[in-house]
């Protein structure tokens, strides 16, 4: 089946590790819909957030070879119901409106810029609920949007 | 002392007896450090070359073979001979020089990205950007090409690199996190291998390249006697069980041979250790050994359910893992005796196999089969053959027995023609008390032909067997089989004359017109110390059988010619 996977691999914080990562992703044609990466141990290490676009088995391939890299300390794979997952993008809006929507929404959003052309709107939040703040601004509103791609961490590794 | 200098101080530290290479402005500070070094340089004239002749020379050595090029033109020449060494785990440590640092990025003169180029087709690639971290950057290069499953590993150096001056220290030792060469065995596993390896009522064993790496081959053989178990390899594990063993059945695959496919697909327990579950052994991944309880041990971890679902997987360095495999099944029986109905199974499909069209003794005298027969036959134990790909490779593959580990030296994974020749030089420098036979087709052959000049410069004693069909025969025969006989792009109609081609670079040409002066040449060719080109004009129209068709299974093998033109 394809659906958006989470592919989650721990580098050595150094030169070319995406490269050697996403050279792998390439190879299986998988898609790219979503990447994030900081470093994380004062430094020493990186994680790196893809999604991609592609079956489990294939998800899982990358994720097992990948274990071969040797800049790569770990690499997993999770579906979309195994993580806690959020994403922040800006929207750029011709007009921007706060009353248009809820309470809840509200405490997502802030306005990060504002000029004559237009507001800047920095919302955080799951995949789908950017993906609705933005259809509930109106398409015709939208000047531009810049989404960071999603940064998860496994369920059960929080409640360890 | 010059980055060149320790990169010279750095190779001799890691016992490094011979660069194969060629130098380039890249790469001239290294060179001239060699000047004062005993490390020996071996001047091919095609990178490509080097990197086959370093690739044998780690294979019959178990060190590092060390192959150097200069930046850009250089650099890609290496390509093919480090995928080549990369598809059959062999340990390779290349050298390459590369425009300055300040020069990076602005299409210098002979720039290539190689660090690019190789990553897809190296274990690793480093590129140590100050003459200080050039020690560190070579221990690691060899400790990972030669550790765990070992692999071409690429050492890239910026010429100011090679250039500036530092202090500079040689570490004994390297740390890298996020490669671990060696696992702990976990010893349960061994346990419940010994037990499905004892009730099994039909086990076989499966022996690939990972038993050579690791010299597994004693404790391999020791389970086998104890089990009275059939063994089959790989192409690639060919001669990790003597070959005229009374259990050995051959190699299996899309040429193996008739009786190892046949029983393969009739195990109910598979011992598969050190192979990969190629596509080229296996056919179709869900057919093969359907029945069966299949146990894979293996030294990569990310081999395990990758091609084919295994019931238990051990991971570890086979020889380790087969000595306590061994003592486990010892603490459950003493030796299986040969009375027993698998063995009788194997005995009767042998038997049945003999009437095979491709086992018939009718083949021409000048022909595939009847040569590496012959080769066999006067060959000692413990020569070194390399060969080409191709038609010839499989002829070997059917009707050469391999009797020792490490003297068959051949490209399965990536299947490169040209291997053959380069390989022969490789191994021989590595194994200079053994003859050394390159078995080409002339296809393979005049891909890396210059690769005599190496030889003849370098006094490296060498034969080289050409079966001549005029055509890239494999190829060929797939047409005929699979193409409705449409021969497109095969025939060569320009063919060199092997005699005098191995004459202008100085070797010895000799051409023969039967089985008996070949076997006579071939002699002389042994003794005399020389290096020789031995051409055998064979047909075109000889396939190799049997054969398992492209896409499917192993047990669709098809043991002789069929009558109509297209089969498959």
């Amino acid at each position: 089946m394809r659906a958006s996977k989470i592919l989650s691999v721990l580098v050595d914080n150094k030169p070319g590790t995406l490269f050697r990562v996403t050279h792998l992703v390439r190879l299986m044609r998988l898609n790219i819909e979503g990447l994030t990466l900081g470093v994380t141990n004062g430094g020493d290490t990186c994680r790196m957030t893809f999604t991609l676009n592609g079956d489990d088995r294939t998800v899982e391939h990358v994720a097992r070879q990948l274990m071969k890299v040797i800049d790569v300390i770990e690499a997993h794979t999770y579906g979309p119901q195994e993580v806690t997952a959020r994403e922040l993008a800006l929207v750029s809006l011709k007009k921007f409106d706060p009353i248009q929507f809820g309470e809840e929404e509200r405490q997502r959003l802030n306005v990060i810029d504002r000029s004559t052309a237009g507001v800047v709107v920095q919302i955080v939040g799951t995949a789908g609920e950017i993906d609705e703040f933005v259809r509930r601004a109106g398409e015709s509103n939208v000047i531009d949007i810049a989404r960071t791609g999603v940064a998860a961490l496994p369920k059960e590794k929080q409640n360890a | 002392m010059s980055g060149a200098q320790a990169l010279i101080e750095a190779l001799k530290r890691e016992k490094v007896e011979y660069i194969f290479g060629m130098p380039g402005g890249a790469n001239l500070p290294f060179y001239d450090a060699l000047w004062d070094s005993n490390i020996k340089h071996i001047l091919t004239r095609h990178e490509q070359i080097a990197a086959h002749m370093a690739d044998a020379y780690g294979r019959v050595s178990r060190r590092a073979g060390v192959c150097s090029a200069t930046s850009g033109p250089g650099a890609t020449n290496l390509v093919t001979g480090i995928a080549t060494a990369f598809a059959d785990s062999s340990p390779v440590v290349a050298i390459t020089g590369q425009v300055p640092r300040g020069m990076t990025g602005r299409n210098a003169f002979q720039e290539t990205d190689v660090v690019g180029v190789l990553t897809p087709v190296t274990k690793y690639t480093l590129q140590p950007l100050s003459a200080a971290d050039v020690p560190s950057a070579i221990r690691k290069a060899f400790h990972i090409a030669t550790t765990g499953r070992p692999g071409p590993v690429l050492v890239d150096v910026p010429k100011d690199v090679q250039q500036e001056t530092a202090e500079v220290t040689f570490p004994e030792s390297v740390e890298i996190r996020g490669y671990r060469s060696k696992a702990p065995l976990d010893p349960q596993d061994v346990e419940r291998a010994a037990d499905l390896l004892v009730r099994a009522k039909r086990p076989l064993l499966f022996g690939g390249g990972g038993i050579r790496i690791s010299d597994a081959s004693q404790p391999f053989r020791a389970i086998a006697e104890l089990l009275m178990t059939p063994v089959v390899t790989t192409l690639q594990g060919k001669g990790t069980f003597p070959e005229d063993h009374p259990l050995s059945l051959g190699p299996i695959g899309m040429h193996g041979r008739a009786e190892a496919n046949k029983l393969v697909s009739e195990c109910d327990a598979l011992l598969a250790v050190g192979v990969r579950f190629s596509d080229r052994s296996t056919g179709t991944f869900s057919e093969f050994c359907k029945d069966a309880m299949i146990i894979h041990i293996d030294a990569d971890p990310t081999e395990f359910n990758k091609n084919k679902a295994v019931n238990l997987h051990i991971l570890g360095d086979a020889n380790e893992v087969l000595v306590s495999l061994y003592s486990a099944i010892t603490r459950r029986i003493s030796k299986k005796g040969e009375d027993n109905p698998w063995l009788k199974r194997v005995n009767e499909v042998r038997e049945e196999m003999k009437s095979i069209p491709a086992y018939r003794d009718s083949y021409a005298d000048l022909s595939g089969p009847r040569i590496v027969k012959k080769m066999r036959e006067i060959l000692p134990p413990d020569a070194i053959l390399t060969t080409g790909v191709g038609r010839h490779q499989m002829w070997c593959e059917i009707h050469y027995q391999v009797l020792r580990p490490r003297t068959w030296i051949t490209s399965t994974g990536l299947g490169t023609m040209g291997f053959g020749l380069p390989a022969a030089v490789g191994a021989k420098l590595a194994r200079p008390d053994v003859p050394v036979v390159d078995l080409d087709g002339d296809g393979s052959f005049v891909m890396t032909e210059q690769a005599l000049a190496t030889a003849v410069e370098q006094n490296i004693p060498l034969i080289s067997v050409v079966l001549n069909d005029r055509s890239l025969g494999m190829v060929e025969q797939w047409q005929r089989l699979m193409y409705n006989r449409h021969y497109i792009g095969v025939k060569f109609n320009g063919s060199p004359n092997f005699v005098k081609l191995a004459e202008s670079y100085g070797a010895e040409g000799r051409t023969v017109g039967s089985l008996d002066e070949f076997a006579r040449v071939l002699k002389d060719g042994l003794s005399s110390q020389t290096q020789m080109v031995i051409e055998v004009p064979v047909s075109p129209e000889e396939d190799v059988f049997p054969f398992m068709p492209p896409g499917k299974g192993i047990k669709d093998t098809v043991y002789g010619p069929p009558k109509e033109s297209a089969i498959f």
